[in-house]
């Protein structure tokens, strides 16, 4: 039995297109992989990585289970459409070998069992025939519910979604009709020759019945092209398009359970991820800036396509407040705020070498009191001195004595040179700092400020001494019962997340520890991991100061619903960005602020 | 005053007060290059609300630390004086103070992000 056809040509094209496509990509991404990263591999091939990434593969790439934590209907229609096909497949190879045995059937063979089936005669095992037609209908509800979401997204939870380029659309619209068409051909090949399962074969009776036999003769190589023209296009776009995610999403799982990251600076394994992003459109919606803005090309899937393509824009990279809200809902889990960072540092300014040289001659507070605690005030907390004074009479009331490391000013902690892409240059206060804090010999060092927490405990390497937040402090003082502040029953507050301590440091409960010794926390509706931007996100240089504050009032505005009167945040910026945004009968405290005022 | 000038343009003596906060000196629409400021205003044109206040030099993190005078440089590079100013530049921490205290809402940072790539990098 030969498995070859002239209709075969173009899915035969496609498919050595494809794997030559993947070979190609793969081959030259994995090469370029640093030698750290390929370290990385070789130690943890032979691990329980593998399988757990065997495991992952399957829960994700096939069944899409993060999918379906953000909407069903929007879960279902992706695993209609990779677990089914998928099943098609494999089905489709035992249904091969069912009949022929086990032997060597070149790929369209396969793919095109049903046509090569009935030319030869092959007789009809039911079995398979419900089966495949149970898949088809399976692949085919997931093709109408994604025709449905372009017409209708809200439906299945999504405000927004993705506008496409032209190979996307190209393999957008050739996918949706692959499997329609798929079945009309096996119905056509029904209504010829007979058999087929409730599906194709229904329809193939139906056809035989009312459509004259010579036209449904005519109709059935034609169909069979047509199919195999489609698969062929759609596998040529494949590499080109967002379904190259489809290939991308497996060895990005494998070499995430290797434990490869992506860094401050470019590296070969960002392909994987940048590549891997399906554009699905989840991160839109919770953007602050398309929903407060109506910005609507920066977001993180505009992003990662620009960036593939080589077509980035500075006003798209550095307008983004790197919340990380869209990194907390993206399906394929990729570091959306690590990638758009290093492309930051990629098209920065090119630092003066002779940068901060005058950082030699800037005094070193020195420790004279030997104090095990230091304190680090940071530039936005010198801008809030009522921060300031809150944190000295907290150390005041414990009796602790307290090193200041910047009781005048001090050179900034690097953060916001970071968050600029300016990460050599940011190296130099790394540097300055960690000299400054080594030297003082502390063992406990407590800042006020979530961004400075963040670069202590991202970049510092400052083992031995213990980095806190002052909602980490605050709430150890108070088990601790060296801190009594008067408890308000009938005063509400409510908190605000800072997107650095939260998202960027997983400090959620501390604050809210220290909130409930003193009063009423009321959560307002978007907390915690979904918790709104202040909107004066040092990550972003592009919005003006109106943008700045539409962002604040929107922000306070979901805060301000929970009644209190009260709005409390625990980052000296955000406490600046909201304040501005408030009307004039609510209040917005700093976590330090509210427990000072009552001791 | 710490405060020197980074431009070393020959200046001429104006009228002598006395005293003085910054070294005497003259604009010469001769030599200065208003190309240069008038294509910085244009991606940023919200620079002509600059009111001049100091605001930004006074809470400045760098100022503080050297002679990084933010408010002077802004003067200097919209009047097309340009020489020493990258070097300057260099100077700031990009810590984002001055744009909180700015009473006319200039994206500060943006601002020394652009002056930086037109007048040294690329």
């Amino acid at each position: 039995m030969r498995f070859f056809a002239p209709f075969c040509i173009p899915f035969i094209i496609g498919t050595a297109f494809l794997f030559a496509a993947l070979a190609v990509k793969w081959g030259s991404w994995l090469y370029h992989l640093p030698r750290a990263d390929k370290k990385l591999i070789g130690r943890n091939f032979f691990t329980l990585a593998t399988p757990k990434a065997i495991w992952e593969v399957i829960r994700e790439s096939l069944l899409h289970a993060r999918i379906w934590r953000v909407n069903s209907l929007l879960g279902y229609m992706h695993t209609s459409l990779a677990f089914g096909w998928f099943l098609l497949i494999l089905v489709g190879w035992i249904e091969t070998t069912a009949y022929v045995g086990l032997r060597w059937v070149p790929l369209q063979g396969h793919v095109f069992f049903k046509y090569f089936a009935a030319s030869a005669h092959l007789g009809h095992k039911p079995v398979f025939d419900f089966l495949m037609d149970l898949l088809l209908l399976f692949v085919l509800s997931g093709v109408a519910w994604a025709v449905a979401k372009r017409i209708v997204h809200r439906f299945m939870g999504m405000r927004r979604t993705t506008r496409h380029i032209v190979w996307d659309k190209l393999a957008l619209s050739v996918l949706w009709f692959i499997f329609p068409i798929r079945l009309i051909a096996e119905s056509i090949t029904c209504a010829v020759h007979g058999g087929g399962g409730f599906l194709t074969g229904s329809i193939g009776t139906w056809l035989a019945g009312w459509v004259p036999r010579s036209t449904l003769y005519a109709l059935y190589e034609p169909a069979w092209w047509v199919y195999s023209i489609c698969l062929g296009l759609f596998f040529i776009a494949m590499p080109f398009s967002r379904y190259m995610h489809i290939f991308t999403e497996i060895p990005l799982i494998f070499l995430r359970q290797y434990k490869l990251r992506s860094g401050k600076k470019i590296t070969s394994y960002d392909n994987f991820q940048v590549e891997a992003c399906s554009r699905c459109g989840i991160c839109i919606d919770p953007c602050q800036i398309q929903t407060d803005l109506g910005v609507n090309d920066i977001q993180s899937t505009y992003f990662l396509r620009d960036r593939r393509y080589h077509r980035l824009e500075l006003s798209v990279l550095n307008n983004c407040f790197m919340c990380g809200r869209c990194e907390q809902v993206c399906p394929v889990g990729i570091n959306l705020n690590t990638l758009r960072q290093n492309s930051r540092d990629k098209m920065r300014n090119v630092p003066n070498e002779k940068r901060y040289e005058y950082f030699t001659s800037v005094p070193v507070e020195k420790n004279s009191a030997q104090s095990k605690i230091g304190y680090f005030t940071g530039c936005m907390t010198h801008l809030t001195p009522g921060m300031k004074q809150a944190m000295e009479r907290i150390f005041t009331a414990t009796g602790e004595s307290v090193w200041w490391a910047d009781r005048e000013g001090g050179v900034c902690c690097g953060r916001p040179l970071l968050l600029s892409g300016e990460t050599d240059s940011a190296r130099k206060m790394i540097d300055f700092n960690t000299r400054l804090i080594r030297e003082s010999g502390i063992t406990t060092l407590v800042t006020s400020c979530a961004i400075c927490l963040k670069v202590f405990r991202d970049e510092y390497h400052l083992t031995g001494v213990e980095l806190l937040h002052h909602s980490e402090y605050i709430e150890r003082l108070l088990v601790k019962g060296s801190l009594k502040p008067a408890r308000a029953n009938d005063e509400s507050f409510t908190y605000h997340d800072p997107c650095e301590l939260g998202r960027g440091c997983g400090i959620y409960d501390a604050p809210r520890a220290v909130i409930a010794s003193v009063g009423v926390l009321v959560e307002p509706e978007q907390t915690r991991e979904m918790s709104l931007c202040c909107g004066s996100s040092l990550a972003n240089t592009v919005i003006d100061d109106g943008q700045q504050l539409r962002v604040s009032r929107s922000a306070v505005d979901t805060l301000t619903a929970t009644g209190a009167k009260t709005i409390v945040t625990a980052c000296p910026l955000c406490k600046k960005a909201l304040a501005r945004g408030t009307s004039h009968n609510i209040r917005v405290k700093d976590l330090a602020e509210i427990v000072a005022e009552r001791l | 005053m710490r405060r020197r000038h980074t431009s070393n343009r020959n200046s001429v003596a104006a009228i002598d007060w006395g005293y003085g906060i910054n070294k005497a000196r003259v604009i010469n629409a001769d030599v200065n290059d208003l190309r240069m400021s008038e294509a910085i205003l244009r991606e940023m044109p919200e620079l002509q609300t600059c009111i001049g206040c100091g605001g930004c030099t006074a809470t400045c993190t760098a100022g503080a630390l050297t002679d990084f005078n933010f408010r002077m440089l802004h003067t200097l590079v919209r009047r097309g004086e340009y020489e020493g100013m990258y070097e300057q530049l260099n100077k700031c921490m990009l810590c984002g103070k001055c744009r909180l205290v700015c009473p006319r809402g200039i994206n500060t940072r943006a601002l020394v992000m652009l002056l930086k790539r037109k007048l040294g990098d690329n």
